[in-house]
């Protein structure tokens, strides 16, 4: 969406994001895979459960933005 | 254009009316926050791409038109609350609705298409304008379910119809974007130890019937659509949801949503097999004698899109 005021600006910024996002199928997969394991087993999600493939997927994610805003 | 006088002596007739909604807002339980739901749709309605997201409301619309058909009466004045772009009313045509009246909360959306002669003002769909007994026929598409006073708007929609009016409605409800609901809270809960509401509430099926009785309708018909959308991603949906101008405004809302909770999200919505929509049933409330009211109610359950933007 296109327009002047800071509504419309940050939609500009995240529109980028998908387009990062899918470079990282298989960390998000992970990240997915961890946090969904908790609702079918006894465990209960607490933070940070998932921190290792969260991180993964964080710097994957970094990357791949920092790649495209070059 | 309708007529100077007869515009006029709606409004006016209703100017004691006005006062006494006013005192009943205090004194109700507000969930949601009418001026920014007010400004989002300003927003949403302001920015060029503005009608590419319009694709629900006109699949809904088109479907509320259809039931207006199924009733098979002409219908001298219409009146569309909550109409944006009017999305029913560009389906209508003059052989079902004489003269028509669109309003909206917010001025900017206000622009309605198809072969309809209008008269376009903007009010709150829970403070509405009119004289009691003057329209055959109310419509309501996909904006009740930012109302504070449900009740109460409900009453005021039965107040403005005439003895034997129609009001025909749909609204989300029920478990409408439950994956993106149950993503969030799941992200939230691990990146941060917590969760708020992301998700406004919805009313239940059966409490709209319960609503409309007490509101003074009577024949009602309540049954549950599903709308499916497809969309690559969470971000997708969060983006037309904005642009529909359908952002979260209930005052419990968190006003921070964290970048590492967004990947988080997109991450669990994408594997989503927690998330997927539970079993839904088709509810069908019976109906009694002649036909003074119908409702038909529109259930989102996932909203999912293939996103071909530009």
């Amino acid at each position: 969406m296109s327009g002047s005021n800071v509504w419309h600006r940050s939609r500009e910024k995240l529109r980028r994001f998908p387009e990062f996002f899918a470079q990282c199928a298989e960390e998000a997969a992970a990240y997915g895979k961890c946090v969904a394991a908790t609702t079918v087993s006894k465990q209960e999600l607490k933070k940070d459960h998932c921190a290792k493939e969260f991180a993964a997927l964080k710097t994957c994610f970094s990357n791949a933005a920092k790649k495209n805003c070059k | 254009m309708i007529g100077g006088a007869t515009y006029g002596r709606l409004l006016r007739a209703s100017a004691s009316r006005w006062r006494v909604a006013e005192g009943r807002r205090r004194s109700s339980r507000s969930v949601f926050d009418r001026s920014m739901k007010k400004k989002q749709k300003e927003w949403a309605g302001s920015g060029r791409d503005t009608r590419k997201y319009d694709y629900l409301r006109d699949e809904v619309g088109s479907r509320v038109a259809d039931r207006v058909y199924d009733v098979a009466r002409t219908f001298p004045l219409a009146l569309e609350i909550g109409a944006g772009r009017g999305h029913v009313a560009q389906h209508l045509s003059r052989d079902a609705v004489e003269r028509l009246f669109v309003t909206d909360i917010s001025e900017a959306a206000l622009n309605v298409g198809g072969e309809m002669r209008w008269h376009a003002l903007a009010a709150d769909e829970e403070f509405l304008p009119f004289r009691e007994n003057s329209f055959d026929l109310v419509l309501s598409s996909m904006s009740l379910h930012w109302v504070n006073d449900l009740p109460g708007a409900l009453r005021q929609i039965q107040a403005v119809l005439k003895p034997d009016g129609v009001f025909i409605g749909a609204m989300a409800g029920g478990e409408t974007l439950y994956q993106l609901r149950c993503s969030l809270q799941l992200a939230e809960t691990e990146r941060e130890g917590g969760f708020s509401p992301r998700v406004s509430p919805y009313t239940a099926v059966a409490d709209l019937g319960n609503l409309l009785g007490q509101a003074g309708f009577n024949m009602l018909t309540v049954d549950t659509d599903e709308v499916q959308v497809y969309y690559p991603g969470i971000m997708e949906v969060m983006m037309d949801l904005q642009g529909m101008g359908e952002s979260n405004c209930a005052w419990n809302r968190r006003s921070v949503l964290h970048r590492d909770t967004i990947l988080a999200a997109a991450a669990v919505y994408k594997g989503a097999s927690p998330c997927h929509a539970p079993r839904r049933h088709l509810k069908q409330a019976k109906a009694a004698k002649r036909g003074s009211a119908t409702v038909s109610f529109g259930d989102l359950s996932k909203i999912n899109r293939n996103g071909d933007d530009e």
